[in-house]
């Protein structure tokens, strides 16, 4: 077996299903990339047999409509998603929270596992509604700086990725310095 | 040989009822905070206590004790901040809103409480105790140093029976300035700048370490205190009540209220904050 | 007492034993396999204060499973009286949960009040007295007494005061408080009607004038649903005790 090793430090946990639609995993080994790449290949064959895209909120409740047919099927998945998105007409940006048990909730930011623990208190503080993208940048770097202050495991890294209007981009995020604690 | 064995071993029933020495006791109308504990009359003791007491080991245990949770202290320029919310569980049963969490141990010390509220309440008056009577032999204030080691020594005594508190001292005095220890019942105990303890305790560092600095302002100290405790009681069902604040200085500590978090949440949230809570009615 | 002299004295001596030699019953083996000497004996008690009174009340029934033991065992206990009636007494404690341990509890707080009295020449005030009954709950710390445990009386101004326990003696001087099988029903009414909780008008919390003395009647009926046979108040005022009984349906 694996055993508590590490297998790949840079690993992507995220695919993108259309051009302004991401989708974050994490949960169950090897059930979080079949599943993720099974919406992927249903989300691009959406568009290509309609020439459009669907829009997040569409998107979403088609993962979670997928994931409560899972949930009552004989081997359920166990994948915990974030969706975040860019509507492509009405310009509005939407993020999405599911679990393994199909619990949609459209919040606006929000994490899984652990990093709830340390984050979600940041952001209930320093996140506010008309936020632009340098203080988002800024937020989340207090809660990477956090996760590595507090967190007794050390996570390797951090992949960010941006959606807005002109799709989805990677960016540079650079998380070797280390954090002075108190 | 039965009859001589039958002569010189006592019945078991023998240690039935009081003896002389515990109806002494008894009698006694207010005997000290004392270190003589009634055990169940078995060999493993703790087992049998984590079996009915312990609702983390058993949820279904049938005596369900009132935990604390959520506290926090920092030092900074101006002393040492000292910051709990009020509420108190017993399994998942609410059993109050209106706990004290801060004990003060004297005019120039306190103790938080969290794990078992009645382990906190009586081992804190207990070292309120301990710490007058140094006070009393050597003409002198007791080092917060001096009051955690002695909180820390007792707790580990018991280690392995149960007991369940995590608390920090906070004091200021003339020899260490103000001093800052957490203690809890595995018989940890370190001195520091800063300590978030209970349930709540990640929502609350969350809030903390991003904007701590030694050289906060007095008031910006407390606020950020309330805020943790705040963001804490918002994230944590275990936590809620009211906010207690109190600011620990050079000539003994301040009270700053015991306010509810309601009024002080819908305050945040209009000035921007939580935004995942929606305000209209849908 | 000798030992509270030392520094230190559990790291001397260990953790004080109450017991005078090794318990005979751990020699024996494995008689102790399966030790569980509590019950629940079932009911509820609560207590409401006032500017000048304290109420506290109790249902009568007690029950060892489906089985009622009896319809009349009283819960509310008058503290520190001249004799075995109670007559005199100025303090009065409630206990829910394991019976036995409730009246071993009564008797010993009983004693302790008396014995106050003989040595001090005085009453003892509920706040020493709120005190002790935690310690002495504390004492049991590792073979706890199973009960919930609320003391009531006035306290030095004249003010009705309310101490509320758990298990173990952690306590808190409240308003009202219900313990019990119908805690978690009576309290959240309690809450709402003392504390005038989740109201739009928020009162000033001090307690309500004690209508001609009679307990106000919403609790007596939440008590009436949850359990039965008898409903035992104890009501303390400047003039003394009152003991009102009222008798509940017996199903």
């Amino acid at each position: 077996m694996r055993g508590a090793t590490i297998l790949k430090a840079s690993d992507d946990k995220t695919r993108e299903l259309n051009k302004h639609t991401l989708m974050a995993f994490t949960g169950e080994v090897g059930d979080t990339v079949q599943f993720a790449e099974y919406i992927q290949a249903n989300i691009q064959l959406y568009s290509m047999r309609n020439d459009t895209d669907l829009g997040p909120s569409a998107v979403a409740n088609f993962v979670r409509g997928e994931l409560a047919r899972s949930l009552r099927s004989k081997k359920p998945y166990t994948v915990n998603l974030l969706l975040g998105g860019m509507d492509p007409i009405t310009k509005k940006p939407s993020l999405y929270w599911l679990d393994y048990l199909a619990a949609l909730a459209p919040l606006p930011y929000a994490a899984h596992g652990y990093a709830q623990y340390y984050c979600l208190s940041i952001l209930d503080k320093h996140h506010h509604p008309d936020i632009d993208y340098e203080q988002g940048v800024k937020i989340l770097r207090m809660c990477t700086d956090e996760l590595k202050r507090r967190l007794p495991i050390d996570f390797k890294g951090m992949l960010v990725k941006v959606v807005d209007k002109d799709g989805i981009r990677e960016i540079e995020y650079d998380d070797s310095k280390p954090v002075a604690s108190a | 040989m039965d009859a001589l064995v039958a002569q010189y071993s006592r019945p078991a029933f023998a240690n039935e009822g009081y003896s002389e020495e515990e109806q002494q006791e008894l009698s006694q109308a207010t005997p000290p905070l004392s270190l003589k504990f009634a055990l169940p009359p078995i060999a493993r003791p703790a087992a049998f206590l984590r079996a009915t007491t312990d609702d983390h080991a058993n949820p279904n245990c049938p005596i369900k004790l009132a935990h604390g949770t959520t506290t926090l202290a920092f030092r900074f320029k101006g002393g040492i901040i000292v910051a709990t919310d009020s509420r108190a569980t017993a399994g998942n049963w609410i059993a109050s809103q209106t706990v004290k969490k801060v004990i003060e141990i004297n005019n120039c010390l306190l103790g938080t409480m969290a794990g078992g509220a009645a382990d906190c309440q009586y081992w804190l008056a207990y070292l309120g105790m301990q710490c007058r009577l140094h006070e009393l032999r050597h003409k002198r204030r007791i080092s917060v140093a001096a009051a955690s080691k002695i909180l820390a020594n007792l707790v580990y005594s018991y280690k392995g029976m149960g007991l369940s508190m995590g608390t920090m001292c906070a004091g200021v005095t003339p020899q260490e300035g103000p001093a800052l220890y957490y203690i809890d019942s595995d018989g940890t105990r370190l001195a520091g700048n800063l300590f978030c303890v209970g349930s709540g305790q990640t929502f609350a560092y969350g809030v903390l370490d991003a904007e701590y600095h030694y050289d906060l302002s007095e008031e910006a100290a407390l606020e950020l205190g309330r805020r943790s405790i705040l963001a804490a009681t918002h994230r944590d069902a275990y936590s809620g009540g009211f906010i207690n604040l109190y600011h620990v200085k050079e000539d003994g500590w301040v009270k700053h209220g015991f306010n509810d978090t309601a009024p002080i949440f819908w305050r945040t949230k209009m000035a921007g904050e939580f935004s995942n809570v929606t305000s209209e009615l849908v | 007492m000798a030992s509270l002299l030392h520094p230190n004295p559990a790291v001397a001596s260990g953790p004080g034993y109450s017991f005078s030699q090794t318990p005979i019953t751990a020699v024996a083996g494995n008689r102790e396999h399966g030790f569980y000497p509590y019950t629940d004996n079932g009911g509820s008690t609560l207590g409401i204060t006032g500017s000048d009174f304290a109420i506290l009340a109790g249902d009568t029934r007690s029950t060892s499973g489906y089985n009622i033991n009896t319809r009349y065992a009283p819960k509310v206990f008058r503290i520190g009286g001249d004799d075995e009636t109670g007559a005199g007494a100025h303090l009065v404690l409630s206990v829910v949960g394991f019976a036995a341990d409730g009246q071993a509890l009564k008797e010993r707080l009983d004693m302790v009040v008396k014995m106050y009295r003989y040595q001090h020449g005085k009453k003892m005030s509920v706040k020493a007295c709120a005190q002790k009954l935690s310690t002495i709950l504390y004492q049991k710390r590792f073979f706890p007494y199973y009960v919930h445990a609320i003391l009531g009386g006035l306290d030095e101004e004249g003010k009705g005061a309310l101490y509320s326990y758990d298990p173990v003696g952690s306590y808190e001087r409240e308003q009202c408080r219900a313990a019990g099988a119908a805690a978690s029903l009576i309290m959240p009414f309690l809450d709402n009607q003392v504390n005038f909780k989740n109201q739009y008008i928020p009162a000033s919390g001090e307690g309500h004038a004690l209508q001609a003395r009679q307990p106000e009647p919403l609790p007596r009926h939440d008590v009436e649903q949850l359990v039965g046979d008898g409903l035992q108040m104890l009501v303390i005022t400047k003039e003394g005790i009152e003991e009102i009984f009222e008798p509940l349906k017996k199903d």
